[in-house]
């Protein structure tokens, strides 16, 4: 199913890019360049998700997103080059989906739509990790033709090492993900976790393919086996 | 406004009022003085109304009235029995007999409302009085210990003076100062902003375009690293107006600081990490090292301080041929906690070293300058050194940072 995504940017040329840069990865795109266009687009296409510049000539992103969601409750990404850390928070702080600084990267803009897209529709519903699949909805993994159940904080561990998969996610950001309050003195804890997952994910958990140590880092998810 | 030109506008300042106050000063010495000798020359006038008042044949004459007439002035002679033997255009409601008690009132204050100033003579004392409400007489009695106390009060008050004008003036340009700075600053954060938003619109569409031939097949190879040239200035763009504006931010205190009680271990690793996962570290040997105890919790910003280790991080990727060692590091010293960040490329000169100053300052450029004010703005400071090694060192005060 090819989403609908409505990309509202006051500068044309950039409109465009977007556009392209959307159709290439499979989107149907529909374009506004002002706020009064964008309502009328937007009841008119019925789009899937919005990209929206916070500084338009006939009005600002954030009224428009506040407009936008009392017609319908669609995700929005905020595509703005104002970059200061209040404007920032104000637009998350709406409710918007994610916030994008001017300028980006084109396989940032997709990675990014695709993941709020991701959270939103739920548009997977299972993923591979080499033999291994996961089935996100039970909780769950299939190795081997044999279903295992996850616990809460191995489903945890997983989602946050999935959503951040080939980076390295430290071990702070790891602790952050399974426990709220201090961090000091989970290190263990989460070796121990880590220990456990890789037991259920891995084919030989002593010499793990998929879930690697980055020493006195954190840890890396690789979706292929390492070599 | 600058430093220099405060200080010299609170010096004109000062002494413009310490000019007038001397001038206030000199009007109400001038006016005490010439006040007292108004008065002297009317105590000089009674005695010389004493001395025209002369007794022929058993009655008394007044030589020269006009000296009464003039101002308005009435006299009387009183005996030494209290009674009055002569008077000149006195008022009827005067008593005509005086007792000891009345004319030991009369001469310290007013006699029947009328300010009235006297002079002994042989044959009794002579009473001038002025119209009611015309004088103003006030009796002052100073103990001779108070007297000697004088000069040390007037020095007291005019330190007093000299201290609050002082204070008055540097209080004033402060006020004026700090509004000037704050309107400029404004503008500048408008201006910049302005910049970097204009900046931002027209890069995103060279980076997109740039990114895009780059990943193009259709494309020759030689095409495509023309691309991938062009896309990876455009980053370095980016990270410029990025530190500019941040620059400009903490330049102006417009950046708040959203300080959390934090692991410096942690912002060692999230540095590292995203070092690494940004593929800048690619051929370059990078290494972190921590202790092996927990360093104490600090109230830091850990956006900004991650932001200034991935700074120097970036600037020894840019700087250095690949090969070049790079390390992250963090330990006490003192009462410090030290980020240090070191790149080591024998076999080439430290091109890094061109923004730093030969005192071990930033010289230039947004990058380390930037480093530099995130330090400071947590109250520490960033060092740098350069020779065969880049070395930075970010050193924050533990006291200062501590919960």
């Amino acid at each position: 199913m090819a989403y609908t995504i409505l990309v509202v940017d006051d500068e044309p040329a950039l409109c465009d890019m977007v556009s392209d840069i959307l159709k290439s990865d499979g989107y149907k795109v529909c374009r506004a360049y002002d706020c009064t266009n964008a309502i009328a687009v937007f009841q008119d296409a019925h789009p899937d998700a919005v990209l929206l510049d916070v500084m338009l000539p006939d009005g600002d992103g954030f009224s428009l997103f506040r407009q936008l969601r009392t017609i319908r409750d669609v995700p929005v990404v905020f595509l703005s080059a104002r970059d200061e850390d209040n404007v920032r928070l104000q637009g998350l702080g709406l409710g918007a989906d994610d916030y994008i600084t001017k300028p980006f990267l084109p396989q940032e803009l997709l990675l990014r739509l695709h993941a709020v897209l991701r959270r939103v529709y739920r548009l997977e519903e299972q993923s591979h990790l080499g033999d291994v699949t996961i089935l996100w909805a039970k909780a769950t993994i299939i190795k081997n033709n044999k279903e295992i159940a996850l616990t809460a904080k191995e489903f945890a561990l997983l989602k946050k090492l999935w959503d951040n998969r080939g980076n390295i996610v430290t071990i702070d950001a790891l602790c952050a993900a399974l426990w709220d309050g201090p961090l000091v003195g989970y290190e263990n804890a989460l070796m121990v976790h880590v220990r456990r997952l890789r037991e259920k994910i891995e084919q030989d958990p002593s010499h793990p393919q998929h879930l690697l140590t980055v020493r006195g880092l954190g840890y890396r998810l690789n979706e292929e086996a390492s070599t | 406004m600058t430093l220099r030109n405060l200080m010299k506008a609170t010096l004109i300042l000062s002494l413009s009022m310490m000019l007038i106050t001397v001038i206030a000063l000199g009007g109400m010495m001038s006016f005490t003085a010439i006040t007292f000798f108004q008065d002297r020359s009317a105590t000089t006038s009674t005695k010389d109304i004493s001395d025209t008042l002369q007794k022929t044949n058993g009655q008394y004459h007044l030589e020269n009235p006009a000296l009464l007439n003039d101002s308005n002035r009435w006299a009387i002679l009183i005996n030494n029995n209290g009674e009055v033997i002569w008077q000149y255009h006195a008022p009827s409601s005067l008593p005509t007999h005086f007792n000891l008690t009345d004319v030991a009132s009369f001469t310290r204050w007013y006699l029947s409302d009328y300010p009235v100033t006297t002079w002994i003579r042989a044959d009794g004392l002579l009473v001038l009085g002025a119209p009611p409400g015309s004088q103003w007489k006030q009796q002052l009695v100073l103990s001779t210990q108070s007297l000697s106390l004088l000069p040390f009060w007037l020095l007291g008050c005019i330190l007093f003076m000299l201290i609050a004008v002082l204070s008055t003036s540097a209080l004033l340009l402060h006020h004026w100062f700090r509004k000037d700075q704050k309107e400029r600053d404004a503008a500048r954060s408008d201006w910049i902003n302005g910049i970097s938003h204009d900046i931002r619109t027209p890069l995103s569409l060279v980076m997109g375009k740039a990114s895009r031939l780059e990943a193009d097949p259709r494309l020759p190879e030689d095409a495509k690293k023309e691309a991938a040239i062009i896309c990876n200035q455009s980053k370095t763009i980016r990270d410029l107006v990025g530190d500019l504006n941040l620059t400009m931010r903490l330049d102006c205190a417009m950046q708040p600081l959203r300080r959390e009680p934090l692991q410096p271990e942690m912002i060692v690793r999230q540095a590292a990490a995203d070092f690494l996962n940004s593929g800048m570290a690619d051929g370059y040997p990078f290494d972190i090292h921590l202790p092996d105890m927990p360093l104490p919790t600090m109230n830091a910003d850990a956006t900004l301080l991650t932001r200034a280790l991935t700074n120097l991080l970036y600037n020894c990727v840019r700087h250095n041929p690949p090969g070049c060692a790079i390390e992250l590091s963090a330990r006490i010293q003192a009462t410090h906690c030290l980020f240090v960040v070191e790149s080591n490329s024998p076999s080439h000169p430290q091109q890094i070293s061109d923004g730093i100053a030969p005192d071990g300052n930033a010289a230039h450029g947004t990058g380390l300058k930037l480093v530099k004010q995130i330090a400071q703005a947590h109250g520490g400071d960033a060092y740098f050194t350069t020779g065969e090694c880049f070395r930075c060192e970010i050193a924050l005060p533990i006291n200062g940072s501590l919960l």
